[in-house]
C-alpha cells in the first residue's frame, strides 16, 4: 500500500497535467489567435471556447493540488523556483478570466481593450507555462543554459497551444472562419514541430541517466512508437492541411485527434525519462512523498473527484457539441 | 463562510435594486428582487452574528492570542471590559483613549461576568495588535448595520409591502456592505494568526520562501495593481448594467430570458 499511493497521485497528477494542456491548451490558443478574427468572428471564437474554458482550467488545479497535498517537499522546491513565470500565469489566467466577461457586459467602446486583454492573458500564461516547462526539465537548476532553454521553450510552447485553439475552430466553425482556422495551423505547425524536436533532444542533454534510457538497446526499440507516431501525426496534419477539400469533408477533427496523439506521447516520453524523480537529479516521488496516513485519506478525496471532473468535462462536450454560434447576454 | 456569502449577494442584489428604484430605471422584477434579497439578509444576519459568537469561543479555546488582540486586552484579567473603541499602542502596551463597557469582554468571551480573559502581555507571542482590533471592529460594526438595515427594511416590507425613500438610500449604501464585513474578518482570521501559519506548530518566519525582498514586493505591488484595476472595471461594469432600464414584461418576448451559451446543441 505505501508503495503503491505515491504511484497512484504521481500518476493521479500527471494524468491532470495531460488533460490540461489538451483542454486548456485549446482555449488558451483560441484566446491567442482573437486578434486575427473580424469583429463578429471575434465573438464567435469566445463563443466557441465559453463553456468549456473555466473547467479545462480545473485541471491544472487538480495537478497542483495533487502536487501540494501527496508530495509538498516537491511542491516547496518546484512552486518556489517557479515562483515567478508562477506569478505571469496567474496574473494572465485572471486578465483573461475577468476579459472573458467584460468584454460583453462592459461599456461597448472599452471591448476592443478586453479583447487585447483577453489574447494578452492568453499569451502570459502560455508563456509562462512553456518557461516553467522548460525550467522543469532542466531540474530546476538556474543555469545560464537552463534560462536559455525556458526562453526557447517559452517562444515555442504557445504555438502548440495555437494549433490546439486553431483544431478546435476547425471542429466548432463554418465558413471563412474555419478556412482561416486551417491557415493559422498551417502558420504554427512548423513552429510547433520544432518545439517538439528542441524538447526531445534537450532531455537527454540534461542529463546522462536519461540519455542512457533512451538510448540503450534493446529499450530503445521498445520506445520507437513515441517518436514514430509524433512523426506521423505531424506528418498527417501536414497533408491534411494543404487539402482544403478533406477539411471541408468533414475531416477537421483529425487535426485534434492529432495533436492529442502528440501530447499524450511527449507526456509518456517525459515521464519515462524522469521516473522515480519528481524533482530532476535531486528527489524521488518516494522521497517527496507525504507520509501514508495522509495519502490513505486524500485518496477516497481522490477518487471521487476526478470520475467527477472527468464527469462532466465528457458531459459538458457532448451538451456543446457542434457548430458554435455568436454569444450575447442582450 | 458560507453565510457570509449568501449576506454579501443578498445586499449586492438588495442595494442594486434599491439604486434602480431610487434612479427610476425600475422593472416589475425590480421590487421581487429586493425583496428577496432583503427578507434573505434579514434571515441570514442573525445566524451569522450566532456563528460568529460560536467562532469566538472556538477562537478562544485555540487561538486565544488572537482574541486578546482582536479586544486589545493587555493584560490577564477577570471580569474583563470591552473595549468599544480606542487606539492601541503595541510600544506603551496601553490602549489609549479607551472606551469600555465593564465586564462584557468577558461577557462575550466566555458567557460568564467574572471569566477570564487572557492578555497579551501573557503570550510569549502575539499578532500585531492594531490591525486585528480595527479590523475586527469594522467587521463587526457593518455587521451591526447590516442587522438594522436588513430588519428596518424586512418590517417596512412586511407592514407596507414597501421601501420608503430613506429605507432605499440606506439600501443602496449598503451594496456593497458584505465584500467590506468579509475582507475585514479574513483580516482578523490572517493576521490574528501570526506570527504562526500553523497554530503552534510552524511559525511563517520558518516557511517563507527566500526570494528576494525586491521580488516579493514587486508581485505584491503586482497582484494588487491588478485588482485595483479590475474592480474599478467591476464597478464601472456593474453601473452600466444598473442603469440599464428594465424591461416591462410585455416588451420581454422571452420570458425566459435570452440563452446565456453560444453554442447550439
Amino acid at each position: 500500500m505505501s508503495e503503491a499511493l505515491p504511484l497512484f497521485f504521481v500518476s493521479a497528477m500527471g494524468l491532470s497535467l495531460l488533460l490540461y494542456v489538451i483542454l486548456d491548451g485549446f482555449d488558451l490558443g483560441v484566446g491567442m489567435l482573437l486578434p486575427f478574427g473580424s469583429n463578429s468572428e471575434k465573438d464567435v471564437m469566445i463563443a466557441s471556447i465559453g463553456p468549456f474554458w473555466d473547467a479545462n482550467e480545473t485541471w491544472i488545479v487538480m495537478g497542483v493540488g495533487v502536487l501540494l497535498i501527496a508530495f509538498p517537499k516537491a511542491h516547496g522546491i518546484i512552486l518556489t523556483a517557479l515562483y515567478i513565470p508562477v506569478t505571469i500565469m496567474l496574473v494572465g489566467l485572471i486578465l483573461r478570466g475577468a476579459a472573458f466577461d467584460f468584454r460583453v457586459k462592459s461599456a461597448d467602446h472599452r471591448q476592443p481593450m478586453w479583447n487585447k486583454l483577453f489574447a494578452l492573458g492568453s499569451l502570459m500564461a502560455a508563456m509562462a507555462q512553456g518557461w516553467m516547462l522548460g525550467a522543469y526539465i532542466t531540474g530546476l537548476t538556474g543555469s545560464t543554459m537552463s534560462l536559455a532553454f525556458s526562453l526557447l521553450i517559452s517562444l515555442t510552447l504557445p504555438a502548440l497551444y495555437i494549433m490546439l485553439g486553431g483544431a478546435w475552430l476547425l471542429i466548432k466553425t463554418e465558413g471563412e472562419l474555419f478556412d482561416k482556422a486551417a491557415h493559422w495551423c498551417r502558420l504554427a505547425l512548423p513552429a510547433m514541430a520544432f518545439a517538439l524536436l528542441l524538447v526531445s533532444v534537450a532531455t537527454p542533454l540534461v542529463s546522462q541517466d536519461i540519455a542512457d534510457r533512451w538510448f540503450k538497446l534493446p529499450d530503445a526499440i521498445g520506445l520507437l512508437p513515441i517518436p514514430m507516431s509524433c512523426a506521423l501525426a505531424i506528418l498527417g496534419m501536414n497533408w491534411m492541411l494543404r487539402r482544403p477539400q478533406v477539411l471541408h469533408a468533414g475531416y477537421g477533427w483529425f487535426i485534434f485527434v492529432a495533436l492529442m496523439v502528440i501530447c499524450l506521447m511527449a507526456a509518456i516520453g517525459l515521464a519515462y525519462s524522469i521516473y522515480p524523480d519528481i524533482v530532476i537529479g535531486r528527489m524521488t516521488l518516494w522521497e517527496a512523498a507525504a507520509a501514508t496516513e495522509s495519502l490513505q485519506f486524500i485518496f477516497w478525496g481522490a477518487i471521487v473527484t476526478l470520475p467527477a471532473i472527468l464527469g462532466y468535462t465528457v458531459y459538458v462536450h457532448r451538451v456543446f457539441s457542434g457548430k458554435a454560434t455568436e454569444l450575447s447576454y442582450d | 463562510m458560507m453565510l457570509a456569502s449568501l449576506l454579501t449577494s443578498a445586499f449586492l442584489v438588495a442595494g442594486v435594486c434599491a439604486w434602480r428604484m431610487i434612479q427610476g430605471v425600475d422593472g416589475p422584477a425590480t421590487k421581487m428582487v429586493l425583496k428577496t434579497g432583503i427578507y434573505t439578509a434579514a434571515i441570514i444576519i442573525p445566524l451569522q452574528i450566532l456563528a460568529g459568537d460560536l467562532h469566538g469561543l472556538n477562537t478562544l479555546e485555540h487561538q486565544p492570542a488572537k482574541v486578546a488582540a482582536m479586544e486589545a486586552v493587555w493584560e490577564t484579567e477577570k471580569g474583563a471590559g470591552f473595549t468599544l473603541i480606542g487606539l492601541p499602542d503595541e510600544e506603551a502596551r496601553e490602549t489609549r483613549f479607551a472606551l469600555k463597557i465593564p465586564y462584557a469582554a468577558s461577557l462575550i468571551l466566555t458567557h460568564e461576568l467574572e471569566g477570564e480573559v487572557k492578555g497579551l502581555n501573557d503570550f510569549e507571542a502575539h499578532p500585531p495588535v492594531a490591525p486585528v482590533f480595527w479590523s475586527f471592529r469594522v467587521m463587526t460594526g457593518v455587521g451591526t448595520l447590516m442587522l438594522l438595515v436588513s430588519w428596518w427594511g424586512a418590517w417596512q416590507l412586511f407592514r407596507r409591502g414597501a421601501l420608503n425613500n430613506l429605507a432605499l438610500r440606506a439600501v443602496s449604501l449598503m451594496t456593497f456592505s458584505g465584500w467590506v464585513a468579509s475582507v475585514a474578518g479574513w483580516y482578523v482570521t490572517e493576521i490574528g494568526r501570526q506570527p504562526w501559519i500553523v497554530q503552534g506548530l510552524v511559525s511563517t518566519a520558518d516557511v517563507v520562501a527566500q526570494h528576494p525582498t525586491a521580488t516579493l514586493s514587486g508581485t505584491l505591488f503586482g497582484y494588487v495593481g491588478l485588482y485595483i484595476a479590475l474592480m474599478i472595471a467591476y464597478m464601472k461594469a456593474l453601473r452600466i448594467m444598473a442603469v440599464k432600464p428594465a424591461k416591462t414584461l410585455e416588451q420581454d418576448s422571452n420570458p425566459l430570458g435570452t440563452p446565456l451559451m453560444g453554442t447550439s446543441a
